[in-house]
């Protein structure tokens, strides 16, 4: 849970899907096309400090756990940087399973590597296996952006020519990611950009030092939402530790704090001008660990100060979502001091602020790169319930995925306080022998097989090894409440199941 | 500007004469078909201090005996004023509604100068149900004229169908291939002189053709038994939910034999007749000694039915008396069912007045079907609330559920603009599980008052005195009629 006025996908227009609405995609930059391209200058003479980047992504079909989607390909660039490295958006990379490397001019290619990948702050560092690859080419610098800075798109011509077009910084503010429950400090340029082949992630730069990578472009609007400098700062330093950890957070949510009785109701005196109410504090968290509780009435963290609508000065960019603050200005581990007031006394607590990795959630918001677990038993599919998992149901996902579902992934916090365990459910049912009469069921929470309790499809590993007088006895919170299979059947008949559905493997639970 | 009554799809159509004729010609159905009338005026759930649109449309209807008339539940639906004219007579007569039942979609009507208007008039008399294939006639004032219009066709299926009056109650249902159209509803469907059934919905043309559909006998008479003490009881219910047993392991853990017999009790509401007498894990093995096949059918009178159509025709205070397995023993039990399912608010509501409080310019409202129909809620706990009422039993700690449905915008709640469709939870530390708790906290005096609701983390609070400084100027400003309504009662 982030310290953010947005909650996770309180309406169904926010709940972005990573794969539909960010992308910058070329269908929208072809709509560009027509605009006159007074700003644009192809600059054969200058650098060229980038490279084409093509990769194949090939995803998880969430539905059919045991099997991928069709694969498709993506042409972006990728930022040169230091020591052999090559930066892209993690998006360019989700699920990729070949990326290679490709020079502008000599069209000269190399395999790479991810090397490092954060999905949440949309960023990734790639590694050539050819380590001289990059050898001639001039790394980027970074530097910050200010709003009134005029900055430059990159493009490549299909020569390799770079083609430079020119942009307005417009604002700069802390806005949603492509993850859900993601936001963090973005950029904001008005540029009217044009059809060139490889425009995913391309690089945007300020007097030739890179200021951001392209997150979004809305070809009506002309608005690019840049990935800035100081989410990729904090991303390399991370990138160069021992372990990478991510943006840290404070476990706690709030809502603005304009009204004057609910300031008086719970005692602000008239003269204090600022602070958030805290509306929840997650169990658990750093926040939690530190001893605030919802009520509280945040003023401020270190020596800025909180308003009343939840932002704070920033030196650099004027008033910011304090999120930032959190987020971009502290690592993994850091202490942060959070002045609060409570019943009257202000105090100040020490909040150790935390990545919270995506497993530690109930109902993870998202699964990259890693294959869906499931459990197959005598046809029935079970798996655990996830966000990629909802999502397959398209855009419009909130509505049309199983609602007693969404319901639980939007107040997963509420639902299940506790954390630290997963939501086992009947996916579908194969219908093979041992199903029958259950061919109907699905979307079904399992809450036992064999009396045991389930927390995830590991205990249901355990669990089918005990079956009870021969049968194995699935329970679920809802009707129809317990069904049985013939242990020895499944057994005898997991084969041929494997064999007329095609399961590679009846279990992945690793 | 009138329109042609109908529901999903629906139909009415007239009726015919006497017992001793073996078929009916037109001519003498014009003796007791009827052609109503009705204007209605529709409760206003979006603003619901306004007194609705007012509409119309016309119905068919036919004469029972009694000096009675009977037609559908929606042609006479929030009725403000009805006329029923007769073939062949210029006169316009006045009726009111003497019994309607909104779950069978049927009602009964008395007309004011009865001795003139029945003089004449031939009360149809009711026949059983009709062989699958078997020739139906259909009477009504469908739209495309004015006059009766007579149309025919086949019993082409006989199943449960959802009322799509109510919304929520299915039972029998008689499809027929003949022609069911709008204004037909209400009107009588015979076979041999005897009506067989009361034409009452069916699909518009683009979705489905020569699919109309007609309330059999058994619910007609259903309903006309249940009215003769006074008093319309409404549909009983068992209120269990129940699963199939067709699985071999699943009938062999539970120690049924291999007979196709048995149907596994998923769920019993607590709510319900069966609360306390039936368990969750029961198998029912036969309901009134009819045996209940795995699929939850049942013979009766010759026919596969679902096992429900025993306890439809039962009314209040009947028994059904169950034969099931628990715990691999069989035993009996009896449900008695002393009360109609009490909650209905996934059901269309009729002649009701829409039930509110307002409060510092925040409109509250009981969650209902009427209700999201009006406002189309997307939030979804709202929406989660709704669907989930009755299987998840919310309605334990919510028998109502009460939504922040609307704020009428006043400097006493600038800044509560993000609590629409939020839920409310407690107001000054008490709970709220009705409209009529949330009018007596607001009512009793308080310096301020504190509404929680859920899921929102941080309260709304309310000023005393910020509130009745509001109180006029907010009524005056929108135009509010009153700031409550606590009673369903239309007059």
């Amino acid at each position: 849970m982030s310290i953010s006025q947005i909650q996770k996908h309180t309406s169904p227009g926010r709940a972005f899907s990573l794969f539909t609405i960010l992308l910058f995609s070329l269908a929208s930059l072809c709509a560009a096309k027509e605009t006159p391209a007074k700003a644009t200058v192809t600059t054969a003479d200058k650098p060229v400090q980038v490279v084409r980047v093509n990769v194949t992504n090939q995803a998880y079909d969430f539905i059919r756990p045991w099997s991928k989607k069709a694969p498709f390909s993506r042409h972006a660039l990728g930022s040169v940087l230091a020591d052999n490295r090559v930066l892209v958006t993690a998006e360019l990379v989700a699920n990729a399973n070949y990326v290679e490397l490709e020079k502008a001019a000599s069209g000269e290619k190399t395999v790479a590597t991810v090397e490092v990948v954060d999905y949440e702050a949309n960023l990734a560092i790639l590694k050539p296996a050819d380590d001289k690859f990059l050898n001639g080419i001039k790394p980027l610098e970074l530097t910050e952006a200010h709003v009134g800075d005029h900055v430059s798109v990159w493009q490549l011509e299909d020569t390799g020519a770079l083609l430079g077009t020119a942009g307005l910084v417009t604002n700069v503010e802390v806005s949603r990611y492509p993850i859900d429950d993601s936001a963090l400090l973005v950029y904001q340029i008005t540029s009217s950009l044009q059809y060139r082949d490889s425009s995913f992630t391309v690089p945007v730069v300020k007097d030739n030092k890179l200021i951001g990578i392209l997150m979004r472009y809305d070809a009506r609007t002309q608005n690019v939402d840049l990935i800035p400098t100081p989410v990729v700062q904090h991303f390399l330093t991370d990138a160069a530790k021992k372990e990478y950890r991510g943006f840290p957070r404070s476990g706690i949510v709030f809502s603005p704090m304009r009204d004057p009785q609910l300031r008086r109701y719970v005692g602000l005196k008239s003269d204090e001008t600022g602070g958030v109410y805290v509306t929840d504090v997650k169990k658990h968290g750093p926040g939690d660990k530190a001893g605030l509780q919802a009520g509280d009435v945040l003023l401020a963290i270190g020596d800025k100060a909180i308003d009343q609508d939840g932002d704070y000065v920033d030196p650099k960019y004027g008033k910011i979502a304090l999120a930032n603050l959190i987020s971009t200005g502290n690592y993994d581990g850091d202490v942060v001091k959070f002045k609060i007031f409570r019943k009257g006394v202000t105090s100040v607590v020490d909040v150790t602020v935390a990545y919270r990795p995506v497993d530690d959630y109930v109902i993870e918001p998202y699964t990259i790169g890693r294959p869906p677990k499931y459990f197959v038993l005598g046809g029935l599919v079970l798996q655990e319930l996830t966000g990629q998992y909802l999502k397959e149901w398209g855009a419009e996902w909130y509505k049309k995925a199983p609602q007693s579902f969404v319901y639980m992934d939007e107040f997963q916090s509420e639902l299940f306080p506790e954390g630290h365990k997963k939501v086992v459910f009947l996916s579908q049912v194969l219908p093979s022998t041992a199903t029958i009469g259950y061919e109907d069921l699905n979307s079904l929470v399992i809450s036992k097989i064999n009396d045991i309790p389930l927390n995830s499809l590991a205990d249901v590993d355990r669990a089918v090894k005990n079956p009870v007088n021969g049968f194995h006895k699935i329970e679920f919170e809802e009707s129809p409440t317990v069904i049985y299979l013939d242990a020895k059947q499944v057994e005898a008949e997991s084969a041929d199941l494997m064999k007329s559905y095609g399961l590679p493997a009846l279990k992945r639970i690793e | 500007m009138r329109s042609f009554l109908w529901n999903t799809l629906l139909v009415c159509l007239a009726l015919t004469s006497s017992t001793t004729l073996a078929v009916t010609p037109a001519a003498e159905v014009r003796k007791s078909l009827v052609r109503i009338t009705v204007t209605s005026q529709d409760a206003n759930y979006k603003v619901p201090w306004v007194p609705g649109n007012i509409g119309g449309g016309v119905g068919a209807g036919f004469v029972i005996d009694g000096q009675r008339i009977l037609t559908n539940a929606h042609v006479i639906s929030n009725a403000r004023f009805i006329s029923v004219e007769k073939d062949n007579d210029p006169h316009k007569y006045v009726a009111h509604v003497q019994f309607v039942g909104h779950d069978c979609d049927l009602a009964v009507l008395k007309i004011e100068e009865a001795d003139s208007f029945f003089k004449g008039t031939v009360a149809l008399q009711f026949g059983g149900i009709p062989e699958i294939e078997s020739t139906v006639t259909v009477y009504g004032y469908p739209i495309g004229g004015e006059r009766m219009s007579v149309t025919n066709g086949i019993v082409s299926r006989i199943d449960f169908q959802t009322y799509t009056h109510s919304g929520i109650d299915s039972h029998l249902t008689i499809q027929t291939s003949a022609p069911i159209n709008p204004g037909n509803s209400g009107g009588p469907v015979l076979q041999e002189g005897k009506v067989i059934g009361v034409a009452f919905q069916g699909y518009s043309g683009d979705v489905a053709q020569n699919t109309g559909y007609m309330i059999p006998t058994p619910v007609v008479l259903r309903f006309l038994k249940d009215i003769e003490d006074g008093h319309y009881d409404k549909y009983m219910d068992l209120s269990v939910t129940t699963f199939n047993l067709q699985n071999p392991a699943m009938r062999s853990a539970l120690g049924l034999k291999d007979d196709d017999t048995g149907v596994f009790v998923s769920q019993v509401a607590s709510a319900g007749c069966s609360a306390g007498v039936l368990k969750v894990g029961d198998v029912l093995l036969s309901i009134d000694g009819h045996s209940i096949a795995s699929d939850a059918f049942v013979d009766l009178d010759g026919q596969r039915v679902q096992m429900a159509e025993i306890v439809e025709r039962k009314f209040k205070g009947d028994d059904v008396k169950l034969h099931i397995l628990r715990d691999k023993k069989e035993m009996d039990v009896t449900v008695n069912l002393n009360a109609a399912w009490p909650y209905n608010m996934q059901a269309n509501a009729y002649d009701v007045r829409p039930r509110y409080v307002l409060f510092g310019g925040l409109l509250f409202q009981p969650l209902n079907r009427d209700f999201i129909g009006a406002n189309g809620i997307d939030n979804l706990r709202v929406r989660y609330f709704y669907d989930y009422f009755i299987e998840n039993e919310i309605y334990r700690e919510h028998p109502e559920v009460i939504v922040l449905s609307g704020i009428l915008p006043d400097q006493i709640n600038s800044y509560l603009g993000g609590f629409k469709d939020t839920i409310v939870d407690e107001v000054n530390g008490v709970k709220i599980k009705t409209l009529d708790d949330l009018a007596a906290a607001l009512a009793k005096p308080s310096e301020q008052y504190v509404i929680k609701t859920i899921g929102t983390g941080r309260p709304i609070v309310l000023e005393r005195q910020a509130v009745e400084a509001a109180r006029q100027r907010i009524m005056s400003r929108y135009n509010v009629l009153s700031e409550q309504n606590l009673s369903e009662a239309v007059n």
